[in-house]
């Protein structure tokens, strides 16, 4: 059976997120989609296939602290199931303060939802106007915005250029993996947030997130918000940030081939011991002896790699990964990385 | 004699004149009679459960009405707006009918239609049982079972607690002990006059049907290659004993089981679509479906072990006399 595709999407109150469930709801894309709502009466379109819940957030009894999953997502999902035929994907709406960890976690801990379904993608919508705000004084807001797969900068007629910018620079140094698609009363094309396929280890292709950048002293280093000295447009919006460190990305990559069997035991090791505080990873790693690309992509705890598709003749062979997370030291992410390097690389 | 529905099967129920019904995720239940009852236009069935008379079966939806169907029609018992119903649970004893309904738990009276008692949980209600008086109802919920009786009013549940979430319950036919299944590949179990805690686990997948049988001496579960049965004759019920495995196969998960009541029959719905009855005292199993098909999302046996109903999530259904 095929999996039916799941699009969460997060954001805080008043970003835009009942406005654009409106128009994938009401407009004519040739989809049917039921949605999952936490606050009902605000859609205000009459379908059969919106479904109420209230979040509930259970632990398992595994004893694994990231392993909380949406109970209520379990039980309305299976529900779904039995009307299968009527739509063609979920989109599940979460309210403002909602954790992005659990709902995605339940992709992937519960083995029914598991199988029936796959997680599309997380994503996040901001308005440009206050997003700065929000995030100086929201962990939740921060988290979403770090935990998404694509962010919708709503409002953007509410700002100048230059605040957009500005806006956006911050956007990614808290997520530099999502791309941000900027939108007036969230009027993005919906083929763009529909279909992601955000958590598909076949979509990990490219892995080019906006910072990545040659380390000080190479050649093409650009001096950004993610360098650790003074640049250029810091300060441009005039916000102090103490609010936005805690969550950050850190980019990692080398042109020299990986030991496969050190850096699966580091990757391991990294997420148990750091899973709590990393909400996203994704990598593209060059095994030496091996011709194809392993990929990776993590969740917390929850870590999913493969052995992709060879690399190509004239194909730069490098590794890439970044993580996305909480008080992430990236002296030691980067040296346990290189650690990994082949010996006789 | 096997059906074509197209529409996923989410419960089969044997009415007290042997006639079998088939509730569908399309709203629409089905008679093996051949009539086809509206029970939920425009919305689909999420449970179904036997009428207390034992004539025709009750339904729960996702448009939140509860709704009673026979050969005639179908007759709203209940509507909640923008809610769905979660579960359904009646008796025959108490002609008691209870529904789940978010965090709530509902009793309505088949005989009576003034008569209705809300009880209210902290979380929601996954799934609810009566015991054999049809007395006392359990809900689950997370973080365990809440023990109600189900006709009092403004009363304290009793809670028989154990971490986690709790998604399915039954209660053993001597009332003497409850049974969950949890969100985890486990089964729990309270004795329910002391509270005291019985694990049940080594599931390889999450146990989602329950059945007992054989007067209530065996109990019956999903979850594995094979049925899992329970001992639970004396006072500790399986308390310190194994279960048995009936039917193994490699790769071919039980999904749903169905034991009769008064014998040692036992009838498995497999996730490759095949379904078998075996007498629990002989050897080996009798396929009732051979074939192939979609995961198997309904199996009931008639009270009197005579005859299997089952249904598929592709809406494939069948009803055959046992063999045995």
């Amino acid at each position: 059976m095929s999996q039916i595709p799941v699009t969460v999407l997060t954001g805080y109150l008043g970003a835009g997120k009942t406005t654009l469930l409106n128009r994938i709801l009401s407009e004519d894309h040739g989809k049917r989609y039921a949605v999952i709502v936490n606050e009902f009466g605000e859609i205000g379109i009459d379908n059969d296939l919106i479904v109420d819940t209230d979040e509930e957030v259970f632990e398992m009894n595994n004893g694994c602290v990231c392993c909380t999953v949406r109970g209520d997502l379990i039980r309305v999902l299976s529900g779904l199931m039995k009307r299968k035929g009527r739509f063609d994907a979920v989109v599940v709406e979460t309210t403002g303060l909602a954790d992005p960890g659990p709902v995605a976690q339940t992709f992937f801990v519960d083995d029914e939802i598991k199988a029936k379904t796959k997680l599309d993608s997380v994503t996040t919508v901001v308005d440009a106007l206050h997003v700065g705000q929000r995030i100086d004084d929201s962990r939740e807001a921060r988290e979403q915005i770090a935990f998404a797969d694509q962010i919708i900068l709503n409002k953007t007629d509410l700002v100048s250029e230059a605040e957009l910018e500005a806006v956006e620079a911050r956007l990614r140094s808290l997520n530099p993996l999502a791309p941000i698609r900027r939108a007036v009363r969230s009027n993005v094309p919906l083929d763009q947030v529909l279909g992601r396929g955000g958590f598909d280890l076949e979509r990990i292709v490219e892995l080019e997130p906006e910072f990545l950048n040659p380390a000080h002293g190479e050649p093409g280093h650009v001096h950004d918000e993610d360098c650790d000295h003074d640049h250029h447009d810091h300060h441009h919006h005039g916000h102090a940030h103490a609010g936005a460190e805690d969550i950050r990305g850190i980019s990692l990559s080398t042109d020299k081939p990986i030991d496969g069997q050190r850096f699966t035991q580091w990757l391991d090791r990294l997420l148990a011991e750091q899973g709590p505080d990393i909400l996203r990873g994704k990598g593209i790693i060059d095994v030496k002896g091996e011709d194809r690309r392993l990929v990776f992509q993590a969740v917390h705890m929850i870590l999913e790699g493969d052995l992709q598709r060879p690399w190509g003749a004239d194909e730069r062979r490098w590794s890439r990964a970044v993580f996305i997370g909480r008080n992430l030291d990236e002296v030691k992410l980067r040296a346990g990385f290189e650690a990994c390097i082949a010996q006789d690389a | 004699m096997s059906f074509s529905f197209g529409a996923f099967v989410v419960e089969t129920v044997f009415g007290k004149d042997g006639c079998c019904a088939f509730a569908l995720g399309d709203g629409t239940v089905r008679f093996d009679s051949g009539e086809t009852i509206e029970a939920h236009p425009d919305a689909g069935i999420q449970c179904a459960a036997a009428h207390p008379s034992g004539e025709g079966v009750i339904t729960g939806g996702d448009d939140g009405r509860v709704v009673w169907s026979t050969f005639e029609g179908a007759k709203e018992l209940c509507a909640i707006s923008g809610k769905w119903i979660d579960a359904v649970a009646s008796s025959a004893e108490s002609n008691l009918i209870a529904f789940a309904c978010g965090k709530e738990a509902r009793v309505i009276d088949a005989k009576d239609a003034k008569f209705s008692r809300v009880f209210t949980h902290e979380r929601s209600v996954a799934n609810l049982a009566f015991d054999a008086k049809g007395r006392r109802l359990a809900c689950a919920t997370y973080g365990g079972a809440a023990l109600w009786f189900a006709r009092i009013e403004g009363q304290k549940p009793t809670m028989l607690k154990w971490a986690g979430s709790h998604v399915a319950v039954v209660f053993s036919p001597d009332g003497k002990f409850l049974i969950s299944c949890m969100q985890e590949n486990a089964l729990h179990g309270w004795r329910v006059a002391d509270a005291k805690d019985m694990r049940m686990g080594g599931y390889p997948a999450k146990p989602r049907s329950l059945s007992f049988l054989a007067h209530g001496a065996l109990l019956a579960t999903s979850g594995a290659e094979g049925a899992v049965v329970w001992p639970f004759s004396g006072a500790n019920g399986p308390m310190g004993k194994q279960a048995a495995e009936i039917g193994h196969e490699d790769g071919a998960r039980v999904t749903r089981v169905a034991g009769a009541p008064q014998g040692p029959v036992l009838a498995a719905g497999l996730e490759d679509g095949r379904v078998w009855i075996a007498d629990l005292t002989a050897r080996g199993v009798e396929r009732l479906r051979a074939d192939k098909g979609a995961a198997i999302s309904a199996l009931a046996i008639s009270p009197d072990g005579k005859r299997v109903a089952w249904g598929d999530e592709d809406g494939e259904a069948g009803v055959a006399d046992s063999p045995l």
